[in-house]
């Protein structure tokens, strides 16, 4: 039996025989996809490529009101549509499955949602093309740890680098620290892909684990302390850094900090004012692509020009990189500010060990009876759990700069 | 100081909803024992912090009670 999925807190294994078996008895498909099982995210996304449907990823963990907002539904049921069996032409083997996801349909498109700059999440759509862009076909038996959310980017791109290599996936998203270790160890994991924050967590290890080749990460900085933590325990990967958006895709990749650019990426790429701008030709779809050089609100100080080579500083939008979550900090404060008896808020980014950056907020109230736990309560219903403030400060004012915006 | 720490570890796991606890003990293990993820670290070193003035993690995560409290003695 050829394992295609194996899930520890599903204590599930599936193996691409029973993948295809339940491809072809497939009865509807529904181009929403909500869904807490992995299992079904992967499924989902492959049956839209086979009927050539657009497939729309929906994090499980959307509340009811973000999921109104960005879709302007809160159930989906209604959007499940019988499959023709007629139209639909049945999968003989695992090469055979591989080789239909290879020859999709131009039409096709996954479409997902990202923390948008204004404070509205945004939708990003992208084509077989873009989300398939930095796949390495290869020969070898790969065993990928799937660390990240499978409704996000990064976990896209590890799924498609896994499938269309007919390699196994094996999760490791969600799980505590021991059990993650065992996966690594029971199923001689290869590679892993996950953020700095993944890795900060697994640290320290009591031994080494031979079977990984290559650890990549992205998402937010990986700082070289933590790449040099996890050399010792894992003596024969090679570590990666990624640089990746929902918006661009995977764009570059760098060993250590300094990213260099290849000759067929570079003339999609420029540097004006110390911030990066990369081509429409590079990215996704999406309704700001209207402009030719997309703003990628990074900030990169240029190392070498020849090949242009870069690295991270900072971001120059507000945007808040929270263990691998980019949060924007207008979109929690409008949020909190609908909440009776507050007159005022701030959020902003604490720098922090585990996460990056950590979220907290500044609120000021009329009410004295508002507390803490009314606040939580409230935004739990409102918004997804890493965009809450871990820390809420009541203040007597809220602190501006001198235009009048407020303080970050 | 154990009693201290536990208040702070009692205002993380309520904050996310979970059940709070009763005691601690040097070999507690803030993950294994008490289930905190990484959003509850992250919220437990910053309510240190803002109380002793001191960065539990500065030199790496720690895992045990213990080993916040060695963290205070250097």
């Amino acid at each position: 039996m050829e394992l295609f999925y194996r899930d520890a807190l599903l204590l599930s294994e599936v193996s691409w025989h029973e993948l295809i078996e339940d491809l072809n008895n497939a009865a509807s498909f529904n181009s929403y996809c909500y869904s807490k099982n992995y299992y079904t995210v992967f499924k989902q996304i492959l049956l839209s490529i086979i009927l050539k449907k657009e497939i729309v990823l929906l994090d499980s963990d959307f509340t009811t009101d973000e999921l109104v907002n960005l879709t302007g539904f809160s159930d989906f049921g209604s959007f499940e549509q019988l499959i023709n069996k007629k139209d639909f032409e049945l999968i003989q083997s695992k090469t055979h499955l591989i080789d239909r996801i290879k020859k999709s349909s131009t039409e096709w498109k996954i479409t997902l949602f990202t923390s948008g700059t204004t404070g509205i999440p945004k939708k990003v759509s992208h084509r077989f093309e873009s989300i398939t862009r930095f796949v390495k076909t290869t020969t070898s038996e790969n065993i990928w740890g799937f660390a990240y959310n499978p409704t996000h980017f990064a976990g896209l791109q590890v799924f498609f680098q896994a499938i269309l290599n007919g390699n196994t996936i094996v999760r490791l998203f969600d799980l505590e620290k021991e059990q993650i270790i065992n996966e690594i160890q029971n199923y001689s994991i290869t590679h892993i892909s996950a953020t700095p924050s993944f890795f900060r967590l697994l640290l320290p290890l009591n031994k080494n684990y031979g079977t990984v080749k290559r650890i990549t990460s992205g998402g937010e900085k990986f700082d070289k302390k933590t790449i040099q933590q996890l050399k010792p325990f894992f003596p024969n990967a090679k570590i990666t850094n990624i640089y990746a958006s929902t918006e661009a895709g995977s764009l570059f990749a760098s060993e250590g900090d300094i990213f260099t650019l290849k000759p067929e990426v570079e003339k999609w790429v420029k540097i004006v004012n110390g911030e990066l701008f990369i081509h429409h030709h590079l990215m996704g779809e999406s309704a700001s692509n209207a402009e030719e050089w997309y703003a990628s609100g990074d900030l990169v100080a240029i190392t070498d020009t020849n090949p242009l080579q870069f690295r991270f500083v900072s971001r120059k939008n507000e945007m808040i990189n929270s263990g691998g979550y980019k949060v924007n900090p207008v979109e929690v404060e409008e949020v909190i500010r609908g909440l009776k008896g507050i007159t005022d808020v701030r959020v902003y980014g604490k720098p922090n060990a585990v996460l990056g950056n950590i979220i907290c907020c500044e609120v000021q109230k009329n009410n004295p009876q508002l507390d803490e736990t009314t606040i939580r309560m409230y935004l739990q219903t409102k918004l997804q759990e890493f965009k809450i403030p871990r820390m809420i400060y009541f203040v007597d004012g809220i602190q501006t700069t001198r235009s009048g915006k407020i303080k970050r | 100081m154990l009693s201290e720490l536990l208040l702070l570890i009692n205002t993380v796991l309520s904050n996310r909803g979970k059940k709070t606890i009763d005691s601690i003990s040097v070999s507690t293990d803030l993950r294994k024992d008490l289930g905190f993820d990484s959003l509850d670290l992250a919220e437990l070193t910053v309510r240190i912090e803002d109380k002793y003035d001191i960065d539990i993690f500065e030199n790496g995560i720690v895992a045990t009670i213990g080993e916040i409290l060695q963290q205070f003695e250097k």
